[in-house]
């Protein structure tokens, strides 16, 4: 077989894939939120940026050291760590409902500007591989757990940017509300 | 499905007159083929068109896809086959396959992605046009180049393999379509194009600033370690 040959035959079975993939994997992932992820307003993680920077800050960990306590010290860090990972992992899931609200618009308008879905899908893109960048270095433990503040900051911007901008909307938001769970299943959906 | 049918039974006679290897049942089967792919082509343009009916303007944008990811993957197929005028049609096959099935797939990962709801039947439709184009490239690909000059075999085991497929998505698609199909949607609430060209361009302001941060995010910190 020449190399024409298996290019072709690979795209085939990658073609396949994709298929299997579209198919079966209706739900798009969502991740998994803290304890009120089923409200929609009350559950806003950005509001306990605070008590997560507090919680972060070195202050804790440098005097039980000084202390005397560098178990204790170690013990609080991982757990702060954890903490910080979950709050990440919220931040993440607001970010994506802003997104999917903005998809939302997108499929109720009559017209939808090419450039623009595609400039929305390069960003989101570019967010999800930094998002993760960012969520490895902190699993890893070279991350330095203060720096998660700036990424709470940015979030909070959008979502308090957002919040005005559909507050335009009106009852035409409701009905999109409506039109969002039944859109849910995607190509999984079934008929 | 009919078509095939009547394509069937248009080449039967030819086959038994003439001979499966003589000129006119060359190009009688190669013509008859080329108008089941068109009608093949209609036939899923259509599809997309009632799932897409109740979005219009994402049904403008899927068929802006379709066409870029037809023009895109018909260039790379001209260039890949160039120059191998013995297995032009053969070639010629193949890359029709391949530019459906890659615009088709995009078509759907599009409707994924704005999370639109497609029927079951339409669904199996759709999946079953993609999952045959991708078999048919893999079979054009593999088998001809590998079993092609070993005539009496390559002929058994090619109409072995290229049937099975199409009976099993016929079989799935017979199955989707005892049930009646779901109507045709209107759209459910249209926004005003305004309020999408004001809040979409802010949406992607937003996200570029975050990108922006994120990237400058360890620049920002690493001094405070």
């Amino acid at each position: 077989m020449n190399y024409s040959a298996a290019v072709f035959a690979s795209i085939s079975l990658l073609m396949l894939l994709a298929i299997v993939w579209l198919t079966f994997s209706g739900t798009r992932h969502r991740p998994k939120g803290g304890r009120n992820d089923g409200s929609d307003r009350d559950c806003l993680h950005i509001s306990h940026l605070p008590q997560i920077k507090q919680a972060l800050a070195d202050s804790d960990y440098l005097y039980l050291k000084g202390q005397g306590y560098p178990a204790l010290a170690n013990r609080m860090r991982k757990e702060r760590r954890r903490i910080a990972l979950n709050y990440l992992t919220c931040l993440r899931g607001e970010f994506e409902k802003l997104l999917r609200l903005a998809r939302m618009v997108a499929v109720m308008s009559p017209n939808v500007a090419v450039a623009q879905e595609v400039q929305g899908l390069r960003l989101s893109l570019e967010f999800s591989y930094r998002y993760y960048l960012i969520y490895f270095r902190l699993v890893s433990g070279i991350a330095p757990l203060k720096a998660i503040g700036s990424l709470s900051n940015m979030v909070s911007a959008l979502t308090i940017r957002m919040e005005t901008a559909m507050s335009e909307l009106g009852e035409r938001a409701a009905l999109g509300a409506e039109l969002l769970p039944h859109n849910r299943g995607g190509l999984n959906a079934g008929g | 499905m009919c078509l095939n049918i009547a394509q069937s039974l248009f080449l039967y006679p030819i086959y038994l007159h003439y001979g499966a290897y003589s000129h006119t049942a060359k190009l009688a089967g190669w013509w008859s083929e080329a108008i089941t792919l068109l009608a093949r082509i209609f036939a899923t343009l259509e599809i997309l068109h009632v799932v897409l009916i109740a979005y219009r303007g994402i049904w403008g944008l899927a068929w802006r896809l379709l066409a870029t990811t037809s023009v895109v993957v018909f260039v790379c197929v001209v260039a890949a086959s160039w120059g191998d005028a013995e297995r032009a049609l053969m070639r010629a096959d193949r890359g029709y396959h391949l530019i459906f099935a890659a615009a088709l797939i995009s078509c759907l990962a599009l409707i994924r992605h704005y999370l639109i709801r497609v029927g079951k039947a339409y669904k199996v439709l759709l999946v079953g046009f993609c999952f045959y184009s991708c078999v048919k490239i893999l079979l054009d690909t593999v088998l001809y180049d590998s079993l092609y000059q070993q005539r009496s075999q390559y002929t058994t085991i090619w109409q072995i393999l290229v049937i099975s497929p199409y009976l099993i998505v016929l079989l799935f698609w017979g199955a989707a379509l005892l049930r009646p199909l779901p109507k045709m949607r209107e759209q459910q609430a249209v926004l005003p194009a305004s309020l999408y060209g004001r809040i979409s361009p802010e949406i992607h302001l937003q996200l570029q600033a975050i990108n922006k941060k994120l990237m400058n995010f360890w620049k920002i910190e690493e001094p405070q370690q």
